[in-house]
C-alpha cells in the first residue's frame, strides 16, 4: 500500500520508493529507504501535506510525493521500540483536540 | 611576528545542523556575503586570525546529500572539488546523528581532509545521550571534535584541530566504506577502467564510479566524453541487472541503503539513547500549532504579527528618517547657490538617497522577524499548514509570507523570497508580489475613491482593488508555473526541525546582512533611477517660462494692491510656473507622447505625466496630480479631490480605471531594482515589466468601458 493511503496514527515499514528522480532521492536522503519504520502523525489543516515521524525525525511531504513510497502497514504500536510511547500518547491528545 | 599561514576551511552539513551559528561564532565581525557563481545562493565568507594562521571560512549551503538535484548540493560538491579547501569541517547535529552522518559518509567517499564538528553537545548532554567519540573516530577515520556553537564551547579545540589537519600533523585515515559485494565489484571494475584514462589522472576514480552507479547526471556527462565510456556503460548495465535480481532494487537505492546501514551500525556501536523518551516540548507545541482546527488561526496570527512588526513598528522610524532627510535638505539648502545647483543637491541627491534609505527600517525589522521564525523552526511548519492553498496556484507553502509582506512594501517582500530554495518557486513568488497592493499605492486610492465615490462606497471600491490585485497575482503565478517555470519544481519533502530558541546575535546578524546587501546591491541602482526620474521631470527647463516668472513677479511686486492679495498672486504664479515647467520637461513630454496610448483608458496627458513620475514611487502620483491639475486654481481654497471632481478630464470611470492601472502597472524603480538583484538578470525583469504594462492596460481598458456603461 502507499504511504499516502495511511491514516493518522498508522505505523508502517517502507518497502520501496519509486518517484521522479529528484523526489525519490530527497525521500531516500531523509531516511525513507527499504526497512525504515515510520508513523503517520497528522495531515495539515487543509488535508494536504502529510507529517510522519521516522528515525526520530519529523518529515513532511505532499500527498502526491507520498504516493511514491510503498509501505507495509504494521500492527498498532504495542510496546514498539524507542519513542513509541511518546508518539502514541501524542496521538491520542492530538485527536481529542 | 612570524609569517602568517593561510588556511581555507569549508563548513558543510545538513540544514539546521548549526553551520551558521558556528560560522558566526568563528568569524565574528569579518564577514562578507556574496553569491556562488551562477546561482542565487548566498555565499558567506569570513576569516579569523588564530595563533599564526589566517583561517578563511566559507559557509556552504545546508544539504542532506551530495547529489546533483538541488543547486545547494551542486554548489557544495563543486566547491569541494574545484576550490579544494584545506580542511572540510562537517558540522553534525549531535542530537540527530543518524541522518547527519549520511552526509559524513558521502564526504568520506570524496576523500577530502575531513574534520567532524559534533555540534549541540549541550543538548546531547541534556537529553542524556551518550556518544563514544573514540569509537566513532575509528569507524569514520576522521577526528571528531565536540562543540557547542551556540555557547561558543569547544571552538579553540576545533581551531587547533583545523590547523593540525592542514599541516598534516593529524592524518586523516581516508577510510573506505564497503558496499554490498555486487556494488563493490562494479565500483572496482569502473574505477579500473577510469584509471586508464589519462585525463582523469588525479581524480578520485572510486568516487566517480560510485556516482555513476548513483545515476549522477553531472558525472555522467563528464565521463561520457571519454572512449572508455563504452566499457563503463556495460559494467553499469550489468550492475543494474544484478542488483535487480539479487536485491530487487537498483544500484542507486542500494547505495543509499548501504550508507544508512553503515551509519546505523556505527550508531549501535557508539551511541546510547536514554531508555525512556518522553514526548518533548516540541511535540506539545506541534499539537497546537499544527492542529487541524487551530493550525490555520495560529498561522494567520503569526503572519499578522510579522506584518505588524514590520510596518506598524517600522512606519514611525520611516517617518523619522523622512523627517531627518527633510531637515537635512533644509539645513543644506541655504548654503548652496539658489537655482539649479541647489535643486540638484536637495531635490536630486538628498531625496534620492533618502528614498533608498527610507526602506531600511522595514527591511531590518522584517528580516529580524523572518530569521526568528526560520531559526525557531516555525517557518517549515507555516509552509506545512498553508501549502495546499498555495500549491493550487503552483506556489510553495513558503511563498505565503513574502506575498503577505507585499501588502506593506514589495522591496522587503521580494528580498524575503530567499527562504524559497527552488529558483522556479522563487521567481513565481517574486512576480506575484508587485500585485499585492503596497502601502505606497494606498494614497492614490484614498484620493481617487474619496473624490469620486460616497464614503460608504469608497471603502468597497478600495477593497475591490485589493482583491483584484490578489487575483491577478495568483493568476500570474499559476500561469508562470504551468508554462515557463514548469520544468524544475522543488520537492516539498522536508524536515520539520525541532523548536529552538534563536540566539539574539543570529537574528541580528541576518538582519544586518540583508540591510548591507540591500544598500550595496540594490541601493546604487535605485539611487540612479530616482535621480534619472528627477532629472527627467526637471529638465529641460523652459527659459521662456522663467523669464515670464521674473517679469510677472516684478509686475506684481510693483503693483499697488494689498499685501495679502500680492502674496496670493505670487503663490499662484509660482504654482503656474511649476506646472508649466513640468509640462515642458522630459517627463511632461513623455506624458504627452503617451496620450494616444492611454486615451482609450480615459487618461489625458496630465495623468500620463503622473504615471511617469509615479515610477519613482507610487505616492508621487498624488503629488504630481496635485501640481499639474492645480493650474489656474485658487490654491488654498480647494482640496485636490475637489479640483479633480470638477475637472472635465475626470469622472468616476476615469478614477476607477486609474486606480486599476496604478495597482497593476510597473512597480516603483526601487522594487524593480531589488527584483533585478534577486532574479539575477535583466531579461526576465524587462519581460515582466512588459507583461505588467499589458495586463494593466487591458484591465484598465475593461474597467473604463464597463464603468462608462454603468456610469
Amino acid at each position: 500500500m502507499k504511504l499516502s493511503e495511511l491514516k493518522a496514527g498508522d505505523r508502517a515499514e517502507v518497502t520501496s520508493v519509486a518517484a521522479e528522480p529528484s523526489i525519490r532521492r530527497r525521500l531516500m536522503d531523509l531516511g525513507l529507504v527499504r526497512g525504515t519504520e515510520l508513523e503517520v502523525l497528522r495531515f495539515a489543516p487543509l488535508g494536504d501535506p502529510i507529517e510522519i515521524s521516522c528515525k526520530g525525525l519529523l518529515l513532511t511531504m505532499r500527498l502526491n510525493e507520498a504516493e511514491g513510497v510503498s509501505v507495509n502497514k504494521l500492527a498498532p504500536a504495542e510496546g514498539c521500540q524507542n519513542g513509541g510511547q511518546g508518539l502514541r500518547k501524542r496521538h491520542r491528545l492530538g485527536r481529542r483536540a | 611576528m612570524s609569517t602568517i599561514r593561510e588556511i581555507k576551511v569549508a563548513l558543510a552539513g545538513n540544514p539546521n545542523a548549526g553551520k551558521s551559528s558556528l560560522f558566526n561564532a568563528l568569524t565574528g565581525a569579518h564577514q562578507r556575503v556574496g553569491n556562488f557563481p551562477g546561482v542565487t545562493i548566498e555565499k558567506h565568507e569570513g576569516y579569523l586570525d588564530y595563533r599564526d594562521c589566517r583561517i578563511t571560512v566559507v559557509d556552504l549551503p545546508g544539504t542532506y546529500s551530495l547529489t546533483p538535484y538541488s543547486p545547494e548540493e551542486i554548489v557544495t560538491r563543486r566547491y569541494i572539488i574545484d576550490e579544494r579547501p584545506d580542511v572540510v569541517v562537517n558540522v553534525v547535529e549531535g542530537t540527530n546523528l543518524e541522518r547527519n552522518l549520511l552526509l559524513t559518509v558521502q564526504l568520506m567517499e570524496m576523500e577530502v581532509d575531513l574534520l567532524v564538528a559534533l555540534n549541540m553537545m549541550d543538548e546531547v548532554e541534556e537529553k542524556g545521550i551518550s556518544i563514544d567519540i573514540d569509537q566513532l573516530e575509528k569507524l569514520f577515520g576522521s577526528h571528531i571534535v565536540p562543540i557547542s556553537a551556540r555557547n561558543r564551547k569547544g571552538l579553540d579545540d576545533l581551531l587547533d584541530h583545523i590547523i593540525r589537519v592542514s599541516d598534516g600533523r593529524i592524518e586523516i585515515r581516508k577510510n573506505k566504506m564497503t558496499f554490498s559485494s555486487e556494488l563493490e565489484k562494479a565500483i572496482e571494475k569502473i574505477a579500473g577502467l577510469l584509471g586508464h584514462e589519462r585525463e582523469l589522472d588525479g581524480s578520485n576514480h572510486r568516487w566517480l564510479a560510485i556516482k555513476l552507479l548513483e545515476n549522477d547526471r553531472e558525472i555522467y556527462s563528464q565521463i561520457q566524453k571519454f572512449p572508455v565510456w563504452v566499457k563503463v556503460e556495460l559494467v553499469l548495465q550489468e550492475a543494474l541487472s544484478e542488483c535487480g535480481i539479487l536485491h530487487s532494487t537498483d544500484p542507486e537505492a542500494l547505495i543509499t541503503e548501504d550508507r544508512f546501514a553503515f551509519v546505523r551500525g556505527a550508531m549501535q556501536e557508539c551511541v546510547r539513547l536514554p531508555k525512556a523518551q518522553r514526548a518533548a516540548l516540541s511535540d506539545y507545541i506541534d499539537m497546537i500549532v499544527l492542529n487541524r482546527v487551530l493550525g490555520l488561526p495560529v498561522f494567520f496570527l503569526v503572519v499578522w504579527a510579522i506584518f505588524q512588526l514590520t510596518f506598524t513598528l517600522g512606519s514611525p522610524i520611516m517617518d523619522a528618517l523622512d523627517y531627518a532627510f527633510g531637515l537635512l535638505s533644509d539645513t543644506v539648502a541655504p548654503h548652496l547657490p539658489e537655482g539649479l545647483v541647489r535643486s540638484i543637491f536637495v531635490d536630486g541627491v538628498i531625496s534620492g538617497v533618502g528614498s533608498v534609505v527610507v526602506f531600511l527600517p522595514n527591511i531590518v525589522l522584517l528580516f529580524m522577524g523572518l530569521s526568528f521564525l526560520e531559526a525557531s523552526g516555525y517557518m517549515a511548519r507555516a509552509a506545512f499548514v498553508i501549502d495546499k492553498a498555495m500549491h493550487r496556484f503552483g506556489l510553495h507553502g513558503k511563498s505565503f509570507i513574502p506575498m503577505i509582506t507585499g501588502f506593506g512594501c514589495s522591496i522587503p517582500a521580494i528580498m524575503a523570497t530567499r527562504t524559497l530554495k527552488s529558483r522556479s518557486d522563487r521567481l513565481a513568488t517574486i512576480m506575484t508580489i508587485p500585485f499585492m497592493s503596497c502601502g505606497a499605492k494606498l494614497p492614490v486610492y484614498v484620493l481617487l475613491a474619496g473624490a469620486f465615490f460616497p464614503p460608504a462606497m469608497a471603502a468597497n471600491v478600495m477593497f475591490g482593488i485589493y482583491l483584484l490585485g490578489i487575483a491577478v497575482g495568483l493568476w500570474t503565478a499559476w500561469m508562470l508555473k504551468s508554462t515557463v517555470l514548469k520544468s524544475d519544481s522543488e520537492p516539498f519533502v522536508m524536515e520539520l526541525p525541532p523548536y529552538r530558541w534563536p540566539t539574539f546575535t543570529s537574528v541580528i546578524f541576518q538582519a544586518r546582512m540583508k540591510a548591507v546587501m540591500y544598500l550595496k546591491k540594490a541601493g546604487t541602482l535605485i539611487l540612479g533611477a530616482v535621480i534619472l526620474i528627477w532629472v527627467s521631470s526637471n529638465f529641460p527647463r523652459s527659459s521662456a517660462l522663467e523669464a515670464e516668472l521674473a517679469r510677472e513677479t516684478s509686475r506684481i511686486e510693483a503693483s499697488t494692491i494689498a499685501p495679502e492679495l500680492k502674496a496670493e498672486q505670487l503663490q499662484q504664479l509660482e504654482a503656474r510656473t511649476e506646472a508649466g515647467q513640468l509640462e515642458y520637461s522630459l517627463a511632461g513630454r513623455s506624458g504627452k507622447l503617451l496620450e494616444p496610448l492611454i486615451r482609450p483608458l480615459g487618461f489625458d496627458w496630465r495623468i500620463g505625466i503622473a504615471l511617469v513620475t509615479g515610477l519613482a514611487a507610487k505616492e508621487v502620483v498624488v503629488s504630481t496630480l496635485g501640481t499639474i491639475f492645480s493650474i489656474g486654481q485658487i490654491a488654498d481654497e480647494t482640496s485636490l479631490s475637489e479640483i479633480l471632481r470638477h475637472d472635465p478630464a475626470f469622472n468616476q470611470a476615469t478614477a476607477l480605471s486609474l486606480m486599476v492601472f496604478v495597482l497593476l502597472y510597473i512597480p516603483c524603480v526601487a522594487a524593480v531594482g531589488v527584483m533585478k538583484k534577486e532574479v539575477g538578470a535583466w531579461k526576465p525583469v524587462l519581460l515582466y515589466s512588459g507583461y505588467v504594462l499589458l495586463v494593466a492596460w487591458v484591465a484598465s481598458f475593461i474597467t473604463y468601458r464597463i464603468a462608462l456603461l454603468f456610469g
